[in-house]
């Protein structure tokens, strides 16, 4: 395994850039998960990666070998697919032992390998199984040993889980991680799910329009969102335009003067039905006065839509509220992500840092 | 009413498939039960060998010379289809797998007697091919050789099927899954090892039908055996014209008939047990 370096990263489809200037460095046995909504890039970005997407611009380095121009089967560098890519006419071990045997190693040697990769993987005893009589879960872990029986310098997941149903998906995100964390293989994981991102990353790129536009741990992202798109992608949907021009909203910032874009999660939304609050509440970065929408009902708890005014707020209860109820929704001034207005690269306020 | 109409229909479903199962009756099981009964009777109706006894005395040369030149076709046909169909799945180069694409299905919009025609021009010893070889210095006139005959036939069926058969195969191997090929990329595969230990073994019985069929459609035709061969040996479909045109002999002409529709059968079976074998194997 080694580190994984790319610079200046410039891809795409023909005339079409996908990829802009993508700069990125995973060290080595560092997992990173890309993550984006649909058509931001991050597939692209690993098929440049392994060699299946040519690379207009830029290099990328494996330990400290180029490979940017070299084929793809020169790169060293494999990946898991989403759809397992499993070859349905070979056997589980033949399908493990392929890498391997195309490197001409000696048939004992296959055997060894594919043996300690099936237990890696727990499917001991399956080797002469056809891999069309295999579960889901199954299929994708004898798609991971494969990829890792050539132990290649960088391991990339293409959307590894999204082929599973729910409860395999758990099983097998917590053994990909765990094995990550044994092996210590360098990867890059692609994903549409934040959560999963969360879980599995040691560190996290999110992608948008063929950009980079945050990295960071999984703390980082999720509590300090560098801009609105990475704020709203990683879960914090309501958003706010200051000023609102509406009585039923105060906001206790410092630069409460200036435009804002203001988001913050649902959870992070406290809910009344007490009076409503004075302006001059200095423990709340955020109140706001309105009425119960709807109710939803979402297992631990109720997701209340709040109307007041244009907007409409999403806030987490215990309790199911009738309509129209008056609320006061409350949320603390860390909970609050607030960006300038109309500034290129808005400025992301550290909430704690800000007086109130 | 409507009602009434779809419950008698339900209750007799035979009737649905009455229109095309007389068809079939009409106008193939008739005439071939019909063929089999007058390759096996004489004029009165008592059962006899001696037309199939005949049809190997005076044909069995070309029954010989057909299947030689079937399989010698279809060889040729099986490993030009793969090489085509292989360079436009797995070639780097797209425009020149488009232009390729675009060009082999060329053939399949040309009538075997139009084929026939045109490889009479190109391949006889004054034809197209060798004034072209002539003019451009690479042969003297005496040193043309005609590819009328044997050869001629084997170029125009491979030429003519060419376009069939690439369809077929280019369509299973378009069918595998993408990733099933990166996968073996990544892992260091290089693209002549891909086809052989990826793509071909998934496509073997996609390319079983193509050449199958190719045969039965070889052994069929007319056309190129009288135009571009020279005579004798002949393949079984000119002897048959020839005993019809020449002496109204039905009953020697079925008997070949006869005999080329267990050729055909034969290979129909053999195809059949592998593939049954393959999924008894899954």
């Amino acid at each position: 395994m080694a580190h994984l370096h790319i610079k200046n990263l410039q891809a795409g489809y023909g005339k079409k850039m996908i990829l802009d200037n993508i700069n990125l460095t995973v060290e080595q046995g560092e997992m990173i998960a890309l993550l984006g909504p649909s058509g931001c890039g991050k597939t692209t970005l690993l098929n440049a990666l392994c060699g299946f997407v040519p690379v207009s611009n830029g290099e990328i380095f494996a330990g400290n070998r180029a490979v940017s121009q070299l084929p793809a089967e020169k790169r060293n560098i494999t990946m898991v697919f989403q759809s397992y890519a499993l070859w349905p006419h070979m056997t589980v071990a033949q399908n493990i032992g392929y890498g391997l045997k195309v490197q001409k190693a000696k048939q004992a040697e296959i055997e060894s390998r594919v043996s300690e990769l099936l237990s890696i993987v727990k499917l001991e005893g399956l080797e002469n199984e056809k891999v069309t009589a295999l579960s889901g879960g199954q299929r994708q872990r004898v798609a991971l040993a494969r990829a890792l029986a050539i132990r290649p310098d960088v391991l990339v997941l293409d959307e590894p889980l999204s082929n599973l149903d729910a409860k395999v998906r758990l099983s097998v995100r917590h053994e990909i991680k765990a094995l990550q964390k044994q092996l210590g293989f360098t990867s890059l994981i692609v994903t549409h799910d934040q959560e999963e991102a969360l879980v599995m990353a040691d560190r996290i790129a999110v992608l948008n329009q063929g950009k980079i536009e945050q990295i960071g741990t999984p703390e980082e992202i999720y509590h300090h969102p560098s801009m609105p798109f990475v704020a709203d992608f990683m879960g914090a949907e309501n958003h706010i335009e200051w000023p609102t021009n509406d009585d039923a909203f105060s906001l206790n910032l410092s630069n409460h003067a200036t435009p804002l874009d203001i988001y913050f999660r649902s959870e992070n939304a406290v809910l009344s039905t007490q009076q409503p609050a004075s302006k001059d509440d200095f423990h709340t970065g955020l109140v706001i006065n309105g009425h119960v929408e709807q109710s939803v009902f979402f297992g631990n708890n109720y997701q209340i839509s709040v109307r007041c005014g244009k907007h409409t707020i999403q806030a987490d209860h215990d309790q199911n509220l009738p309509e129209n109820t008056p609320v006061t929704l409350r949320v603390p001034t860390d909970a609050l992500h607030a960006f300038t207005k109309n500034v290129e690269h808005a400025e992301h306020q550290k909430n704690h840092a800000v007086t109130v | 009413m409507r009602q009434t109409t779809s419950r008698h229909l339900l209750k007799n479903p035979l009737w649905l498939i009455a229109p095309a199962a007389l068809m079939v009756g009409i106008f193939f099981l008739y005439p071939l039960c019909f063929s089999l009964y007058s390759a096996i009777t004489l004029d009165d109706g008592s059962v006899t060998l001696s037309h199939l006894n005949k049809a190997f005395a005076l044909y069995s040369n070309d029954i010989f010379f057909t299947i030689i030149i079937v399989l010698i076709s279809v060889a040729i046909l099986a490993v030009l289809s793969i090489t085509i169909a292989a360079l436009i799945t797995l070639s780097p180069f797209r425009s020149l797998t488009k232009t390729l694409a675009f060009l082999y299905r060329l053939p399949l919009f040309i009538p075997f007697i139009v084929t026939a025609q045109m490889m009479r021009t190109f391949l006889a010893k004054n034809g197209l091919m060798n004034n072209a070889f002539v003019a451009s210095g690479l042969l003297t006139p005496m040193d043309t050789v005609s590819f009328l005959g044997w050869s001629g036939i084997i170029i125009t069926f491979v030429w003519k099927q060419l376009a069939f058969s690439t369809l077929l195969i280019s369509g299973a191997m378009a069918a595998l899954d993408d990733s099933q090929i990166r996968a073996a990329r990544n892992l260091g595969a290089s693209r002549l090892r891909i086809l052989f230990q990826i793509i071909l073994p998934q496509i073997i019985p996609t390319l079983g039908v193509a050449m199958v069929l190719s045969i039965v459609t070889m052994m069929s035709v007319l056309s190129v055996p009288l135009m571009i061969g020279t005579g004798s040996p002949t393949m079984m479909t000119a002897d048959m014209a020839f005993r019809i045109n020449s002496y109204g002999d039905y009953h020697v002409a079925n008997a070949l008939g006869l005999v080329s529709y267990c050729i055909c059968a034969g290979l129909a079976w053999f195809y059949l047990r592998q593939n049954l074998k393959e999924k008894g194997a899954n």
